[in-house]
């Protein structure tokens, strides 16, 4: 019964948040390698849903349980070490918010049910609201807030975007399961206008969570405030589970005959997305900010490969696969770097290479790595789309794409560089450890991994993923 | 039936328009528990529920219990413990919400009106009724200091969503375990909501979110 990986991690949650920290932090690692192999196991074919009408393993969700699984698996060991170093107000909270949000991420990733799937993603931003609150500050109170506030809107409008849907199957006179594989059998029948409606509000609604322009303003607060492992967690996963949202409807969109609709969208929201990311993250001074900046700006890259279709789909899954890796990757790092200053601020951090030796190599190989150097995957992502984009014909596209890649390429770079070879006045409070590198590290070392050796099981997956919406690797 | 549809549709809009009006947050909590009563209610009453099924029978007094008891409960504590009587100042003045709130009746008589939908009559009535209470909601969110009025307007805005589902989606009241997983949502949402209220009322001693402004770009 693959409902167990939801489930599990969700019992295991609630229950430590009754308990005292040292369960709480066996319990955490105990779930984690328990929904790794679970999901695992739902990839090998030997488990499946049990309550077909509402959860199915859709390659689509199966890619986005494997990225949550094997980031979240890490993260929880970093978190180990990180909450020796921090104190939070209240840690059984923290570790059970963190597994009931790893169990709210993957009923997103199984859910086949319109309804269902709506109540999983407003569920992700209920649990992980506490994990930003944790981290006693007024700045993380005013995030928090943001957070939940915008988001909780933007999915209401996702909710009457899925209402709108259930109508036009009304009109269109079809009595299917509200479930996507059902529905896509049937796209064509459904009424065009009031889908159109639809896509735009769940586009709207799940773009505000997936941190698309210009509904992303919560982002950067929300990732900056919380604390380093659930800033990854938001980052790294959370916004995928977003975008599975976003393009489950675009398939069904793809499906009825108004692909071309909706991949206008995409695009439009993607480009805007990177453009706008690109003028903020100029002056920021906060490197966590920064990070969430690249965020948004990498959301853009995956709604605009999707958009373009093709090839250029491909290269968005893959993008999304080591967009995950390595910001995650960096968020780690920068948890270290901020244990270590004791601040946000890139100004005051500096001359990293003999201070945190370690945490720089990792930290640095990851910079290069998001801005899409090989031999990082974001890199071979990027150069998918690009050649997708050109094989579509979209040239004004792709030149403004390249154009927002360089812009923020130079003012990410900046700031970087400051911070790793900077003059600093800091003493160094929390020296770095193994614990808390080698997960960033092993992040980073998959990346290239799946670079030269992808499993072909991945690929298969990746390739039915994007053979709903016309996409292939020769395509 | 059908005129009793009418007058909880009507008392609806009116405590839409009270909410517009009003600046004591408690009279704000009394009528968004009205107001969650008549929402949840209102399936009850449309035509096409002819035959109660027993998910009905059964999902309806949850809805109102949780909508207009426990979630209303728990506001009213929230606003008792930061000792907060009234809104002040607020970004859009009350004698221009209640305008704009006359206007988005017409407005939405006249989207309801142009929208190639064949509607039963008191379906009409029902849709204008949603998309009212929805944009007023958001009108709330936007035009209000504190936040338990933002959170009120928040309700309004699910509460307008659940009208337009019943008006349009009806399959959606049919699946009893989906409506009832929205509904859980929603009850964690209003509690995550007041838990961040009363820790910013006692970081900041207001629960003035126009305080909120330290992150910004």
């Amino acid at each position: 019964m693959l409902e167990h990986v939801f489930l599990l991690p969700f019992l295991i949650g609630v229950i430590v948040m009754f308990l005292p920290a040292q369960y709480g932090r066996a319990g955490l690692i105990i779930a984690a390698a328990l929904h790794l192999g679970l999901t695992l196991m739902g990839w090998m074919g030997k488990l499946s849903p049990v309550t077909t009408g509402y959860f199915s393993t859709a390659p689509e969700g199966m890619l986005v349980l494997l990225v949550t699984s094997f980031i979240f698996m890490l993260i929880a060991i970093y978190t180990l070490s990180y909450l020796r170093e921090t104190e939070l107000r209240n840690e059984p909270v923290f570790i059970g918010c963190m597994l009931l949000f790893l169990a709210t991420m993957s009923m997103v990733a199984l859910a086949d049910h319109i309804i269902v799937l709506w109540v999983a993603i407003e569920a992700t931003t209920l649990v992980s609201a506490p994990l930003i609150l944790l981290s006693h500050s007024k700045a993380a109170l005013e995030a928090t807030w943001k957070y939940v506030m915008i988001c909780s809107v933007g999915i209401a409008l996702a909710l009457l975007g899925s209402f709108f849907i259930v109508l036009s199957m009304d009109l269109g006179g079809v009595r299917v399961p509200l479930t996507f594989t059902s529905l896509n059998t049937v796209a064509k029948s459904l009424d065009p206008v009031w889908l159109k409606a639809g896509f735009i509000f769940v586009m709207i609604g799940y773009g505000t969570k997936m941190g698309l322009a210009p509904m992303h303003t919560w982002l950067p607060d929300a990732h900056s405030q919380a604390p380093s492992p659930a800033s990854a967690l938001l980052s790294g996963v959370l916004l995928n589970c977003a975008f599975l949202g976003v393009y489950k409807v675009h398939t069904l969109m793809v499906n009825a005959g108004l692909g071309s609709y909706s991949s206008n969208v995409l695009m439009g929201f993607g480009l805007l997305s990177m453009f706008i990311a690109g003028v903020f993250i100029r002056n920021q001074h906060d490197y966590k900010r920064m990070l969430g900046y690249s965020s948004i700006e990498n959301m853009g890259i995956i709604a605009f490969g999707i958009g373009v279709g093709g090839l250029a789909s491909y290269g968005a899954m893959l993008h999304l696969i080591h967009h995950s890796l390595i910001k995650s990757s960096l968020f780690l790092s920068a948890g270290n770097i901020m244990l270590a200053y004791g601040t946000k601020l890139v100004n005051k951090v500096g001359k990293m290479p003999s201070f945190l030796p370690k945490t720089f190599g990792v930290f640095f190989a990851g910079f290069v790595g998001i801005s899409g150097f090989p031999p990082f995957g974001m890199f071979l992502s990027e150069v998918l789309i690009i050649i997708g984009a050109f094989r579509a014909g979209h040239y004004w596209g792709i030149g403004f794409f390249i154009f927002c890649l360089i812009l923020i390429f130079a003012a990410a770079s900046r700031l970087v560089m400051r911070m790793c070879f900077g003059d600093t006045e800091e003493t160094i409070q929390v020296e770095e450890n193994l614990m808390r590198v080698a997960p960033s590290f092993l992040l980073l070392l998959t990346s290239i991994v799946l670079c030269v050796w992808m499993p072909a099981a991945l690929y298969d997956t990746i390739q039915n993923a994007i053979a709903m919406i016309g996409g292939a690797f020769n395509g | 039936m059908i005129h009793l549809t009418d007058v909880i549709l009507s008392i609806t809009i009116l405590s839409v328009l009270l909410t517009l009006g009003s600046n004591r947050l408690m009279a704000l909590v009394k009528i968004i528990a009205l107001q969650g009563v008549l929402v949840s209610l209102t399936p009850l009453f449309m035509e096409h529920h002819d035959k109660l099924t027993g998910g009905i029978l059964f999902l309806t007094p949850i809805t109102v219990a949780i909508k207009g008891l426990v979630i209303p409960a728990f506001l009213f504590f929230a606003v008792k413990k930061a000792s907060i009587r009234r809104e002040i100042e607020p970004i859009i003045s009350y004698h221009a919400s209640l305008f704009a709130g006359l206007a988005m009746i017409l407005v939405s008589a006249f989207i309801v009106d142009r929208l190639p939908l064949n509607l039963p009559g008191s379906h009409a009535l029902l849709l204008i009724t949603g998309i009212t209470t929805l944009a007023a909601g958001l009108l709330l969110m936007m035009g209000r200091r504190k936040g338990i009025t933002q959170v009120i307007g928040y309700l309004m805005l699910e509460n307008g969503i659940y009208l337009i589902g019943t008006a349009l989606a009806r399959e959606v009241h049919t699946l009893h375990v989906l409506e009832f997983g929205i509904l859980l949502d929603l009850l964690a949402g209003v509690m995550i909501m007041g838990i961040i209220l009363t820790n910013i009322n006692r970081a900041f001693d207001d629960m003035d979110t126009s305080l909120l402004m330290r992150l910004k770009d």
